[in-house]
């Protein structure tokens, strides 16, 4: 592990989606046959704002080349008002992780249920950002 | 602000006065016990002695409002301590871990500490308070105020109920902040006029000072120099349990999860090959730095705790200012501020998200 030459492996990316706008997303582009690389695991939270920033840390921490959180565009949670709360713990905990050069691995969108398309280009192009980066030096690490 | 002129002396009069006066049922103030200080709760008005000896003290020993956390009491509790511990103190009102109707926060000029330590080892030299030409003069020596005092940019007395702050030559002055306040100083029959304590110029010395100290500090800024730094850590929640704004009952990394054991930890090591022991260390770290991003307020207590002598303050006060930069909040300025993590505005931060 973390001897592959850069752009010369699968990256493992986690991605953590809300049930109803970007896990729709993904089966929209699903279903419209859109294709995508196969490297990103969904976990499908109820919203954006069930996620608990240490998901992120744990996942990260764990080995995983990238990490994704996607949900509801702003204004538009099914919940009213989860996604304004997780917004302001992903930029807290982007925060943090820029001081250790780890925030280039976890990125953010807003992808709505309509957005079928957009959903299968953001993880084709989340694939080659990863790739380019190379493994994740915490692969390796003794933590 | 309404405030009163004293003398060193009148503060035993001024702090018995609360207790006679029933203004607070109990105090939690510095006492002094030879070349050290330390707390004591006090009850019985005869047993505060010379708190001008004490409270002044440049010396760290515990953050106040950790030794308050959490008491849901009826009494009403008296805390003298300095500006970083009312302004945790605040912050854990905030956080529902006190009532704010049941305590009377009193915040007390502060120079930068030392260690207790280096406190009381050098006691000769340093005295029952310091000035800044005085600490200079020990500096030159090697005898230098803790990290996270020397960073902090907001170590005079303006958070709280009422503020005890050193003006010119030995004289004092109390000023109530807040309803509160103003009325615990009435009761006190002290003839309260207008007093100008906002100090800008002061401050804005001490801010600058504070700011070269903290570019001057050692930075990690990647994941090698992180886990170096970490490196020494035996994951024994000691910077936890003595950080004023780490509250939860039930911590994570008390829960199997957070600590796993035998098999747990032979099933990690299954899966990454090895693990590190004691296991967790980073997890531990960025979590809780994660937890405290906002409400740190910067007084240095887990470095201090730390039995390993991790320097911490490079870790967790620095790390957390950069957070509450991004809110533009200052953890302990204002009661009724939110707290970021509770609020939110709905066009904010994307750039914060992508960048």
């Amino acid at each position: 592990m973390g001897e592959e030459a850069k752009g010369d492996f699968e990256p493992k990316i986690v991605g953590f989606t809300c049930n109803w706008c970007t896990y729709a997303a993904a089966d929209l582009a699903g279903t419209s046959r859109k294709k995508y690389p196969p490297n990103s695991r969904i976990i499908r939270l109820m919203c954006s704002g069930r996620l608990d920033p240490m998901f992120v840390l744990k996942v990260l921490l764990n080995g995983a080349d990238g990490v994704f959180f996607s949900g509801c565009h702003p204004g538009e949670c099914h919940y009213i008002k989860g996604n304004f709360y997780a917004r302001r713990r992903i930029a807290a905990l982007r925060t943090i992780l820029k001081e250790f050069g780890l925030d280039e691995r976890f990125k953010s969108y807003w992808i709505s249920a309509s957005e079928g398309e957009k959903f299968a280009n953001t993880m084709k192009s989340q694939a080659e950002e990863v790739k380019k980066l190379g493994p994740s030096p915490l692969r390796g690490k003794i933590l | 602000m309404k405030g009163a002129e004293l003398k060193p002396a009148d503060l035993k009069g001024l702090l018995r006065g609360l207790l006679e006066k029933g203004v607070v049922d109990c105090l939690v103030m510095p006492h002094r016990a030879g070349k050290t200080v330390s707390y004591m709760l006090v009850k019985d008005p005869d047993k505060i002695e010379s708190p001008e000896s004490a409270i002044f003290a440049p010396s760290f020993v515990v953050n106040a409002a950790n030794l308050v956390k959490g008491w849901t009491i009826k009494e009403k509790v008296g805390i003298v301590a300095k500006p970083c511990e009312i302004r945790a103190a605040i912050e854990l009102i905030k956080l529902k871990q006190m009532d704010n109707e049941s305590v009377l926060l009193i915040a007390v000029d502060c120079s930068g500490a030392y260690t207790n330590q280096v406190y009381t080892e050098n006691y000769a030299d340093i005295g029952d308070q310091a000035d800044s030409a005085k600490m200079k003069a020990l500096e030159g020596k090697g005898v230098t105020i803790r990290d996270a005092c020397a960073i902090c940019a907001n170590k005079l007395a303006d958070v709280g109920d009422i503020i005890i702050a050193r003006a010119a030559g030995e004289n004092l002055v109390a000023a109530g902040l807040t309803d509160m306040g103003v009325d615990a100083l009435t009761t006190l029959e002290l003839s309260l006029e207008d007093k100008d304590l906002e100090r800008t110029a002061e401050k804005e010395k001490i801010a600058g000072d504070a700011k070269a100290k903290l570019d001057a500090l050692p930075q990690m800024g990647s994941l090698d120099a992180l886990e170096e730094f970490l490196h020494d850590c035996i994951v024994c929640k000691n910077c936890r349990d003595m950080c004023p704004v780490c509250y939860c009952k039930e911590c994570f990394f008390e829960q199997p999860l957070g600590k796993p054991t035998g098999g747990d930890l032979l099933n990690l090591a299954e899966l990454r090959g090895a693990i590190g022991l004691p296991p967790g260390q980073l997890f531990y770290h960025l979590t809780r730095v994660y937890h405290v991003s906002t409400t740190c307020v910067g007084c240095g207590a887990c470095e201090d705790a730390c039995p390993k002598d991790i320097p911490l303050t490079r870790f967790y006060p620095v790390i957390t200012q950069k957070v509450q930069d991004i809110f533009e909040y200052v953890p302990g300025k204002d009661v009724e501020e939110p707290l970021p993590f509770t609020a939110y505005e709905e066009e904010e931060l994307e750039d914060k998200l992508r960048d």
